[in-house]
């Protein structure tokens, strides 16, 4: 399978701040990859430096197989990105936003006209061809921005927080348009910090923390790398400082949060965990009001990876 | 609450560079650009000497009375009316041509040619004095040919007679006396509609602070009409606020136009306060107006006051002082509910005549479309649930 | 194609600006035209208005009547305060207060008192001139005449002697007035059609994000850049064209002429290194807020300085010193030679070519300095 991006020792400095740091990974043809992580973790900066927006200290940087340039006409001829912010012009209706930024990449009017039109309903907006900018909601307004960025039908897509303050109407729109793309066989570079957005989505992550990446694979991969086998929660509880150490040293035991009256215990591994616990609650005469067990999620494995949580 | 308002809403209106660069900075470059242009407008419709050449030939010299009245004339003083050149035809011809003098004249036996290179004002000059000295020739000629034929004595001395006749002509002026008021320099009127142009501008202040308490302008409006503030209290300070920003900028103006650019406002000066911070008022009514009534966003209703504004200054005089004169002698009432207008013209009589009726009627014009303004605008405050947010 | 099409089409936003830019020229542009265009000389007229307190009588009728023919008596009420907005704002130069018993007193061999107002200007001299000047022969005249009849007879005997008058400028003096009145006013439409309105088209493509939308496109920076400055080139050429038109037909064949051609390649160069200056405050400031106010300052600015709105030759010397630093300088005052220069010819027409050397100057020097200060490329750190 052809890698459609290969990047390999990048490093970017903004001044003398390190924003990556030897970053290496490849995407492959037809797959989704989310680059995850929290706010400042570099995922923008990896992506202008994917697009030779930036320029970089080390590192070399290929797409479709061949070196980017800010002169590489053709490679960027097959890319479509759409940008944290909202970029259209004021002054232009949605129609002929999309097929303005359409038009820098498709000379033929009559390609171009079905184009847009495709692109048009793919993010929902037929309702809306005549409106202007300053007439669009919120989460309209981002899919007018997602529309510009893929009419002229890229193979290679880059969509950079896309569903950032987005209604969930919107946002359900937007993803399911995501999935379109990718049926039609679109490779995709997705950054967000919506876990779920991920989860659902995303063929392989890549998760970023102060410009190095801290963990890459699928959502079962990662998880497992992460080694973590169960999560359970027990809520509608006290415990003194005794029995939260005695839990503490049950078996199989790896991290365990006590945080108002809600006790979170992940497990390495094992079979029988919550047995364990029910019966250690019973045996000091703690009640409690629930108790479940769950797999665990991205969310805790960037937690267990990084010690903090994603959305700071 | 009132006070905590007042102080953020004071805040946030001198953090906008935007509204501070239209309200404040652009009246006063106005101003300099005014006074540029204008300071030497009226010094020049001033009657200024005027170059003319005499063909000095033997039919020159032999009209004394020319020679005598254009000497007078060109003598240096105050009463100075002309430069002279005297030269041949074709020197002074040549200089006509290069439009160093007005015009020249030649005289023929009994007759008087001019010569000028197009119709104008000092052409017309040139030729009435001109014809005034012809005809003062006439009427000593012909006296002096009556002395001669009376007297019948050929030992008169001419010139001795000349010299009276002219002495009787010079002291034979009409007797004419000037009445007019000093205070004739038109252009301050530009400085006024600048002064009323700054006073509804200010109403942006107005504006947008109404807009940050109305809830279908924008987040801030919906915080606000959702807190559990009293809504008066809250619009008022807002606005208080808004005045107090305006009352700055104006004063600012003032002080720049009286030291920077010496306009004359007459010597009224506690009238000239109260005429500005009611015209203030009727800028701040303005913007409460506009921003009530015109559901629409900010950069809209901003550019509907200023379009208003500017209409409002044209038709006062601001590209044209005749314009508001125009309009006052065919079309008075529209200067009538002009606000601009309305502080232009108060201003203007403050100048020129005091502070008489006509200014009070301004002041009161200026008041009542405030009231007026004001209270359509509360209407539509009171009874605003949106329909759409 | 796109980029092109997509220029006019935020063009067509700002029409209102343009609109609005045409009105004012046509209207200040077109206000001021005079349409007297005899060649023979023609006096003067100031503008008088006489209050006669005095009941009907020959000697006062006969100096109404010449002040009649030689001025032009303005329609006022005779109201205080109507006439002293009137003498304001001059449309009135001079009022005559004849008093009662004007007539009588003079038969009597008086000299009575006559009050005037006056504007004490150009035109006002002129009236007292022409009011002094007949009361100096009726005083005169009193002396030999006393019959009422013979008096007046004497007078306007006296009166009616006028030198011969020749103008030898065979120039359409009016008319080239009123073309040169409308190019320096343009200045003003021209800068701010211009600058404003590409400065805020050129805005909307220079947004920092629309211009990594663009960078990442297949489209060459170049071609873009290159495609923008054809689109601008094309717009200002329409402007230009637009105002000369308005100008043919306002001026008409004062235009459509020899002289019209050397009128419109004035404003040519001029629009072109407006166009220049619009690059160039598209680089400084991509803010549309503050674009605005740029603009204003500057438009006002040159149009205050240089003379498109006040007449050249009454601005103070100092202020049309700073004004060389400005185009409009250079295009004002080609307009205001060719109004005057009698024969076109190369020897005559030297230092209007001087004004388009310099205002080419500007326009190189407009790009540099955009040259200079645009050198980021396509990346946006």
């Amino acid at each position: 399978m052809q890698k459609m991006i290969e990047v390999k020792h990048l490093t970017k400095y903004y001044k003398d701040f390190k924003a990556i740091d030897d970053l290496s990974f490849f995407v492959k043809e037809g797959e989704i990859l989310g680059l995850l992580g929290p706010n400042g973790s570099g995922k923008s900066t990896t992506i202008n430096c994917l697009l030779s927006l930036l320029h970089f200290k080390n590192g070399s940087i290929q797409i479709l197989g061949r070196e980017m340039k800010p002169e590489s006409y053709d490679i960027k001829k097959q890319i479509g990105v759409v940008f944290q912010e909202v970029a259209v012009f004021e002054e232009l209706n949605v129609y002929e936003n999309i097929d303005y930024f359409c038009g820098l990449y498709i000379e033929d009017e009559e390609t171009r006209k079905k184009y847009v039109e495709e692109a048009i309903s793919l993010v929902g907006l037929e309702r809306y061809r005549k409106f202007y900018p300053k007439q669009l909601s919120g989460g309209l307004l981002r899919r007018l921005n997602i529309a510009c960025g893929i009419a002229h039908k890229p193979r290679l897509i880059f969509l950079d927080e896309p569903t950032v303050a987005v209604d969930p109407q919107s946002r359900n729109n937007i993803l399911e348009g995501i999935e379109k793309l990718r049926e039609k066989g679109a490779t995709i570079v997705y950054t967000t910090h919506y876990m779920e957005e991920v989860e659902i989505l995303c063929d392989r992550i890549i998760i970023l923390d102060k410009g190095h990446i801290i963990a890459e694979g699928t959502a079962t991969e990662l998880k497992e790398h992460a080694n973590i086998e169960e999560k359970i929660t027990v809520e509608g509880l006290k415990l003194t400082k005794d029995q939260f150490e005695n839990i503490r040293n049950l078996k199989n035991v790896d991290k365990v949060r006590f945080v108002e009256n809600v006790l979170t215990i992940t497990y390495k591994s094992g079979q029988n965990n919550i047995s364990v616990l029910i019966e250690f609650l019973r045996n000091h005469n703690i009640t409690y009001q629930s108790i479940f067990s769950e797999r665990p999620t991205l969310n805790d494995v960037f937690l267990n990876l990084t010690g903090k949580e994603l959305r700071d | 609450m009132f006070w905590h308002n007042f102080k953020y809403s004071v805040k946030t209106l001198l953090k906008n560079k935007i509204l501070l660069f239209w309200v404040f900075a652009f009246p006063i470059v106005l101003g300099v650009f005014f006074h540029l242009a204008f300071q030497n407008i009226e010094k020049n419709e001033k009657l200024k000497i005027i170059d003319i050449g005499v063909v000095d030939d033997l039919q020159f010299q032999n009209r004394s009375i020319f020679k005598e009245a254009l000497n007078t004339l060109s003598e240096k003083g105050e009463n100075q009316m002309f430069s002279i050149t005297y030269g041949d035809e074709e020197e002074l011809h040549e200089q006509l041509e290069k439009k160093e003098i007005t015009g020249y004249v030649s005289f023929g036996k009994d007759d008087v040619y001019l010569f000028v290179r197009k119709s104008g004002i000092n052409e017309t000059i040139f030729r009435y004095v001109i014809d005034e000295i012809a005809s003062n020739e006439k009427i000593i000629n012909h006296y002096i040919s009556d002395g001669m034929s009376y007297v019948g004595n050929e030992n008169v001395d001419f010139n001795m007679m000349i010299q009276n006749m002219m002495q009787t002509i010079e002291s034979s002026q009409g007797n004419i006396e000037n009445v007019s008021n000093e205070n004739l320099s038109y252009t301050m009127i530009e400085y006024y509609t600048l002064i009323a142009m700054a006073c509804l501008y200010g109403g942006i202040f107005a504006m947008v602070i109404m807009n940050s308490k109305l809830a279908n302008m924008n987040a801030t409006g919906k915080r606000t009409a959702i807190s559990s503030l009293s809504k008066g209290k809250l619009i008022i300070s807002s606005l208080l606020a808004s005045y107090i920003v305006q009352l700055l900028g104006i004063v600012l103006l003032f002080l720049f136009t009286i030291i920077c650019l010496k306009v004359d406002y007459g010597h009224h000066l506690p009238f000239v306060i109260l005429l500005s911070f009611v015209g203030c008022l009727g800028g701040l009514s303005l913007g409460i107006f506009v921003s009530a009534m015109f559901k629409k966003n900010e950069n809209t209703k901003t550019g509907i006051l200023i379009a208003f504004t500017m209409l409002g200054c044209f038709l006062s005089g601001m590209m044209g002082i005749t314009m508001k004169y125009t309009i006052d002698k065919y079309i008075p009432i529209l200067n009538k509910i002009n606000p601009a207008s309305m502080i232009t013209d108060g201003f203007y009589s403050l100048y020129y005549y005091g502070p008489n009726k006509r200014f009070f009627f301004n002041i009161i014009s200026i008041l009542l479309f405030t009231i007026v303004l004001t209270a359509v605008s509360i209407r539509e405050i009171r009874r605003q649930k949106y329909d759409s947010i | 194609m796109t980029v092109f099409k997509t220029f006019w089409k935020v063009v067509n936003h700002y029409k209102g600006t343009i609109i609005l830019y045409t009105v004012l020229l046509i209207v200040f542009g077109g206000m001021n035209m005079k349409s007297n265009n005899q060649m023979d000389f023609v006096d003067s007229k100031p503008d008088v208005f006489i209050v006669n307190k005095d009941v009907s009588n020959k000697i006062t009728d006969n100096l109404i009547s010449y002040m009649e023919k030689n001025s032009h008596i303005v329609d006022l009420q005779e109201k205080e305060e109507k006439i002293k907005d009137a003498l304001f704002y001059r449309d009135v130069n001079y009022v005559i207060y004849i008093p009662e018993n004007y007539g009588s007193l003079v038969l009597n061999g008086q000299n009575p008192k006559i009050e005037i107002e006056s504007t004490g200007d150009y035109q006002a001299s002129l009236a007292e001139m022409l009011l002094n000047r007949y009361l100096k022969i009726q005083n005169l005249e009193q002396m030999a005449y006393m019959e009422q009849n013979e008096l007046i007879n004497a007078i306007n005997e006296n009166l009616g002697h006028q030198a011969s008058i020749t103008s030898i400028s065979s120039l359409d003096e009016v008319g080239l007035t009123n073309a040169s009145n409308y190019f320096n006013f343009a200045s003003y439409s021209i800068l701010a059609v211009v600058i404003l309105v590409i400065g805020l088209v050129l805005a909307s493509f220079n947004e920092l994000n629309i211009r990594k939308r663009t960078v990442t496109s297949p489209m060459p920076y170049q071609k873009y850049n290159f495609h923008l400055l054809l689109s601008s080139l094309l717009y200002a050429g329409c402007a230009w064209f637009l105002f000369c038109f308005l100008g043919i037909c306002l001026l008409g064949k004062t235009v459509l002429s020899i002289r019209g051609i050397w009128y419109m390649l004035n404003a040519l160069f001029f629009t072109v290194s407006a166009l220049a200056l619009a690059l160039l405050i598209s680089t400084l400031t991509k803010n549309k807020n503050a674009m605005n106010g740029i603009v204003n300052v500057v438009a006002l600015g040159s149009a205050f300085l240089c003379g498109a709105f006040v007449p050249a030759e009454w601005l103070p010397n100092f202020v049309l010193k700073i004004a060389h630093i400005l185009p409009a300088y250079w295009y004002i005052n080609t307009n205001n030679c060719l109004k005057e220069i009698e024969n076109l010819s190369f020897g005559t027409l030297k230092p209007i070519l001087f004004n388009f050397f310099i205002l080419i100057l500007f326009t190189v020097g407009f790009i540099l300095i955009n040259n200079y200060l645009s050198r980021r490329k396509q990346r946006i750190d």
